[in-house]
């Protein structure tokens, strides 16, 4: 186990290493530079000049990646250009949000999709399941924004329920704070369920229907276990297996997902700063951001891995 | 684990509530309101105008900050020497006025004595020179370009500010004047390096509102300056603004028909205005623009080097249509470089090119363009017009250009991309047509320096033009300080722009905002989507309805 152990973290930094040079390069691949935007209105080249010095982007590609590699290690993630703030102190502050938003989402995702793919798997072919497997398919088809601002413009603005973005009311005070909070959760949430709930509820609903059919579970009932023993205790702890993989990989997802349902939602968080530091070209909150969000999905990752492990101890061989 | 998992389903719910409270935990513990001064927020009598921005505030030192959205907010906090009123006029803002001596090479400023920074210190004329000359210092934003010409400041008196010139610059008060914001000597001065001075919390300023609290993110309260001159009374009827935050703009829409603000600090796409149209309490406040859409042709490509090419280009498109259908009406059309909102300049002798594809290809062919196949295309006749692709009226437009100049005999390849690639390659001049909207020129003489001169000082002469014509034209009308005569010699470049087809201009367009009538009157427009409603002077006559 502790080579397993081993080997996954080693892989684990690998794919940071290589997110890390990845984003640094690619950024810098993108056509024009973060002076580009500012050109409208009378900027002199020798400004341009100037400004990209204090950036430090007159130096050569490689000098600049060796001094971020160094003080990455150091654990500062540069200075925004933009905001002139260090860019750990802006992801900090964005991040509970992101943390609150996928998380919450994340969990609402397994803990309606897995009694709704159980459900679908043992009343196969009728029409729950039928529904299910409509939605599921639909569900790899939906648009997040286009979810997200059908959800605003009917339940938001029409029925008045939810209210129109943001993330808290800042005048509310304790716990009325945080009614306020997860008021303004619910359709960000249910945006991004919706959109992971179908393909993850089926996923599972083919994992248990093959799992139904195995001698194990024939032979517990021929022991006499009860329908929802044999399905929940045997079936389940067996068809969430590769349930698991697909959740660490929908962490991705739903981070990716964020970037778009923050901004539609007028939603504080990391994927909000994405998209405005993509405009400004503003590399350092761009490469943390990237990195941070990397890191969160390798660890996920990760942790799938050994808890797949734990639950399945072949794959450790 | 194992074990965990073979537990019973409500085992299950247990754990995925605990898992959902502690992921609301974790979060909660940081999701406090944001930084800022100390004093408290506590609104006082009046109301609170709620304004929607798309973006956070990047950089809250006006001396540096570059972005639109910051200055809706710093523009509120530190006052200007000029402003721009309705009719794109220059009016007195800090300044009470200014006046050329020396043959024009002295600016002579004279300020109001009754603006006050809010830490009770007068605002003087030291502190202009101070923003003025930290500017030149560290080469800050775009104001340091309007201050090439500036060999010394002086400030004589608590109220005027000298600004010796190396030459005489006709629109150099009104650019300085509008473009500079004033900073608090006494506060900016212990800052050190400026160039680094992020001037993010304890803010001092003499606007009629100065930031209180800023939470990234989620939104930005400004506190009434209680001693604002400009305001009816000498304070604002609204005791507080605030800054909300909606990155898309049909969000920021819903939100102002849900009341959840009472004004869009943006214009309303013209393809969106008709959605208000049965909401009683929004109301829609039309203003013209201080820039304009257009194409412009490379110098460089040998054919577009050619007037009549170019002129049969600008016979080529259909402005009228362009603006009929991409704006909705929303627009206006233009004969020659200098918008029509700068009145005193736009030469209205001139007119729109007519068109007239059928006449633009008999001018084509009467040059010696052949079209050898027989396809109805000229040979060799290909362009390729770059535009911005997050710019949808633009991109639209060039659909319908290229559709009719092919009618014209010309054949032209849509190259919109990303902004930044499009940016990216004006700047190198990797185009044959530019099609882009420029945004702001506070002044004609400004824009035909930056778009015109051989030597591109704004980097933005995207014709890439070389023409010693137009340079001592150009030079020539911005060493005349007589008004009447300027404005003459103006007029005669904006006939010789036109007459070369040196770009042609597609519309000027109508910007709509929208607000909550029912809640709120008085804002004062001004031209452009930077100034809108949202400039200092119109949030000072805001008030409350009832």
């Amino acid at each position: 186990m502790a080579r397993f152990v081993l080997s996954r973290l080693l892989k684990a930094v690998l794919t940071i290493w290589i997110a890390i040079t990845a984003t640094f390069f690619l950024l810098r691949l993108l056509p024009g530079d973060p002076t580009t935007l500012m050109v409208e209105g009378d900027m002199t080249p020798e400004m341009q000049a100037a400004l990209l010095r204090t950036y430090g982007l007159d130096r050569p590609l490689w000098e600049q990646y060796v001094s971020y590699l160094r003080e990455l290690f150091q654990g500062n993630f540069g200075i925004s250009f933009r905001q002139i703030q260090p860019v750990t102190d802006i992801l900090l502050d964005r991040l509970p949000w992101t943390l609150l938003l996928a998380g919450t989402a994340f969990l609402v995702t397994i803990a309606v999709g897995i009694p709704i793919g159980v459900y679908a798997a043992v009343h196969r072919g009728r029409w729950a399941d039928r529904v299910l497997q409509a939605l599921g398919i639909g569900g790899h088809a939906l648009f997040v924004p286009s979810v997200a601002m059908l959800l605003l413009v009917y339940l938001g603005a029409r029925l008045g329920w939810f209210p129109i973005g943001g993330a808290i009311d800042p005048d509310t005070r304790g716990a009325a704070a945080n009614l306020s909070l997860a008021h303004h959760l619910v359709l960000p949430v249910l945006s991004l369920v919706l959109v992971q709930l179908g393909p993850y509820a089926l996923t599972l609903r083919t994992n248990m229907i093959e799992v139904l059919g195995e001698d194990y579970i024939r032979a517990a009932r021929a022991r006499g276990l009860s329908a929802s023993r044999r399905v929940w205790k045997h079936g389940l702890r067996n068809a969430i297996l590769p349930a698991l993989t697909l959740m660490g990989l929908q962490l991705g997802t739903l981070v990716g997902g964020a970037v778009l349902t923050e901004t539609v939602f007028a939603y504080p968080g990391v994927g909000r700063l994405i998209y405005e530091a993509v405009g400004q070209r503003d590399y350092p909150v761009l490469q943390g951001a990237f990195i941070m969000l990397a890191v969160t999905v390798v660890i996920a990752n990760s942790l799938t891995d050994l808890l797949y492990a734990v639950l399945n101890p072949r794959i450790r061989l | 684990m194992s074990k965990f998992l073979s537990r019973r389903p409500g085992r299950w719910r247990s754990a995925v509530a605990l898992g959902a409270v502690a992921v609301l935990g974790l979060s909660g513990c940081s999701l406090n309101e944001g930084t800022g001064s100390s004093s408290g927020g506590d609104s006082g009598d009046g109301a609170v105008l709620r304004i929607g921005t798309t973006t956070d505030v990047s950089n809250f030192n006006p001396l540096q900050s570059l972005s639109k959205t910051d200055s809706w907010i710093l523009n509120a906090m530190y006052p200007h020497l000029l402003r721009i009123d309705e009719n794109a006029k220059k009016a007195p803002e800090l300044a009470k006025e200014y006046r050329y001596e020396d043959g024009g090479r002295t600016a002579v400023f004279t300020l109001r004595d009754d603006f006050t920074w809010t830490d009770g210190k007068p605002v003087v004329a030291e502190d202009v020179k101070f923003s003025a000359e930290t500017i030149m210092k560290y080469k800050l934003g775009n104001v340091a370009a309007k201050l090439t010409w500036v060999e010394s400041i002086e400030a004589p008196d608590a109220t005027t500010v000298k600004f010796r010139l190396s030459q005489p610059y006709a629109p150099f008060a009104e650019g300085v004047g509008f473009w500079m914001s004033i900073v608090p000597k006494h506060v900016f001065e212990k800052a050190g390096d400026l160039s680094k001075f992020p001037n993010d919390s304890n803010w001092v300023g003499a606007g009629p509102f100065v930031l209180e609290t800023a939470t990234k993110g989620q939104r930005y309260v400004m506190k009434r300056n209680d001693r604002y001159p400009l305001a009816p009374g000498g304070k604002p009827a609204v005791s507080q603004v605030e800054y909300r935050i909606y990155p898309d703009v049909n969000t920021m829409m819903l939100a102002l028909r849900n009341g959840d603000i009472d004004l869009m600090g943006t214009p309303v796409p013209a393809s969106a205005t008709k959605t208000f149209d049965n909401d009683e309490k929004i109301k829609l406040q039309k203003v013209g623009a201080l820039g304009f859409a257009h194409l412009t042709y490379n110098m460089n490509n040998k054919h577009l080097a050619r007037q009549e090419v170019r002129q049969a280009l600008s016979m080529s498109v259909d402005t009228k249509a362009v603006i009929s259908s991409v704006l909705q009406g929303g627009g206006r059309q233009m004969a020659g470089p200098i918008s029509p909102i700068f009145s005193d300049y736009d030469n209205t002798d001139l007119q729109p090119y007519p068109f007239d594809p059928a006449g633009a290809k008999a001018k084509l062919a009467s040059a010696g363009f052949k079209d050898g196949n027989g396809d109805g295309l000229f040979d060799d006749l290909t362009f390729g017009v770059a535009c911005d692709q997050s710019n949808a009226n633009i991109t639209r437009v060039v659909q319908l250009f290229r559709e009719s100049a092919a009618k014209a005999g010309i054949s032209l390849e849509n190259q919109c991309v990303e902004r930044n690639t499009f940016l990216s390659r004006t700047k190198s001049g990797e185009y044959d047509i530019d099609a882009s909207q420029w945004g702001v020129f506070d002044n004609p003489m400004d824009q035909l320096r930056s778009t015109y001169l051989s030597s591109n000082p704004g980097g933005i002469n995207y014709n890439l033009l070389k023409s010693e014509e137009m340079d001592k034209l150009i030079t020539d009308a911005a060493a005349t300080t007589d008004a009447a005569a300027f404005k003459d010699k103006i007029k005669n470049i904006d006939r010789v722009v036109h007459e070369q087809a040196y770009l042609t201009p597609l519309y000027v367009e109508d910007f709509q905002f929208a607000y909550n009538a029912s809640r709120f009157t008085g804002f004062v427009a001004s031209p452009s989507d930077l100034l809108g409603m949202v400039t200092a002077y119109s949030l000072a006559q805001v008030k409350p309805v009832g």
